[in-house]
């Protein structure tokens, strides 16, 4: 089972390494020990999130406005979990990480994937989710730790996150078979750029779930 | 306040923010109990979400210039592999390896 969360995670890894990687590059810059990088993957383990957290140390924002910032940065988070409610168990430790652990690339990846024949789907979840994470802070610390020494040209390697939407959205595809919510995911995409473009995943993600909700609701008072 | 416990602190808010966000549709909706509308939106929020991913990786690319044209190329080598072999890591790896080489020469 091990080898087959490995196997299955790797599409994370070319993702999450370069990005950590450039994520401890940039921390460097602020001047503080290296370990600081690695325990920002460790318990926030957001991309976007710590990204944005560079910005504010530099300016020393205030911690309310930080708390905000973060919370509305990755409030997309919270429709993600609405595909998971029955599927991580009982409240446990391993749930509480599995919900810890869902950022845009495990939840792309679980929300796709089959789990395996006689594979406990939890366990499955957890070692897959653990990778991900431990993927993500081995960036992270190479990234601060090579700081001066990097020489590796790792520029557009950043094209493999949009490589793996991308091949999740074809996975989908051939999931669900239905065209509605590619559509109005796109439409509402586009909404949102064209108007939200500053927050625009968040946008895009309440306009998609209110406008299938909508639909739902008058098909269902027509029938 | 020390530079050292302030971005302590700031680690720690950080922490507890982004973990509130992914745990209120737990705690908001206890499973089992069968809402047929809830279940379907669970069911459409991947694909939608997935669309949307997409669109917002892609909406930064400046069709003024070749990074268009590479892209593309890349993308389509990506969906190429994908299609055909339908192998996640292969169709990456090509696509990846194709916009590296366009960028850095």
């Amino acid at each position: 089972m091990v080898r087959s969360a490995v196997k299955i995670s790797l599409p994370i890894m070319f993702g999450f390494v370069p990005l950590g990687i450039a994520f401890g590059l940039l921390f460097q810059d602020l001047g503080y020990p290296w370990y600081f990088a690695s325990l920002m993957g460790i318990i926030v383990y957001a991309g976007a999130a710590q990204f944005m957290a560079i910005g504010f140390l530099s300016a020393g924002l205030g911690v309310v406005e930080i708390a905000m910032s973060t919370f509305f940065l990755n409030s997309r988070h919270m429709f993600y979990g609405l595909s998971f409610l029955e599927s991580f168990g009982n409240w446990n430790i391993r749930k509480l990480y599995l919900i810890f652990g869902m950022t845009d690339e495990t939840y792309a990846l679980l929300t796709t994937i089959k789990v395996p024949d006689g594979f406990i789907k939890e366990r499955y979840y957890l070692y897959i989710t653990l990778f991900a994470q431990f993927y993500w802070v081995l960036g992270c610390t190479i990234g601060a730790i090579l700081a001066d020494v990097l020489t590796f040209n790792t520029d557009g390697m950043e094209f493999a996150a949009t490589a793996l939407f991308v091949v999740l959205l074809i996975e989908q595809w051939i999931i669900v078979r239905r065209l509605l919510p590619f559509i109005v995911g796109f439409i509402s995409s586009i909404i949102a750029l064209v108007f939200f473009i500053n927050h625009m995943l968040l946008t895009a993600i309440m306009i998609s779930i209110a406008s299938i909700v909508f639909m739902r609701l008058i098909k269902g008072s027509q029938s | 306040m020390n530079e050292l416990d302030y971005l302590i602190i700031v680690i720690i808010v950080m922490a507890l923010s982004t973990y509130f966000t992914r745990l209120i549709p737990f705690v908001l909706f206890s499973p089992g109990r069968e809402s047929s509308i809830l279940n379907y939106v669970a069911k459409s929020t991947p694909p939608m979400v997935m669309m949307i991913l997409v669109v917002y990786m892609l909406k930064d690319i400046n069709d003024q210039s070749y990074e268009l044209i590479y892209t593309l190329i890349a993308l389509a080598i990506t969906i190429g592999f994908q299609v055909y072999k339908r192998n996640a890591l292969l169709s990456i790896v090509a696509g990846t390896a194709a916009y590296m080489f366009f960028v850095q020469i």
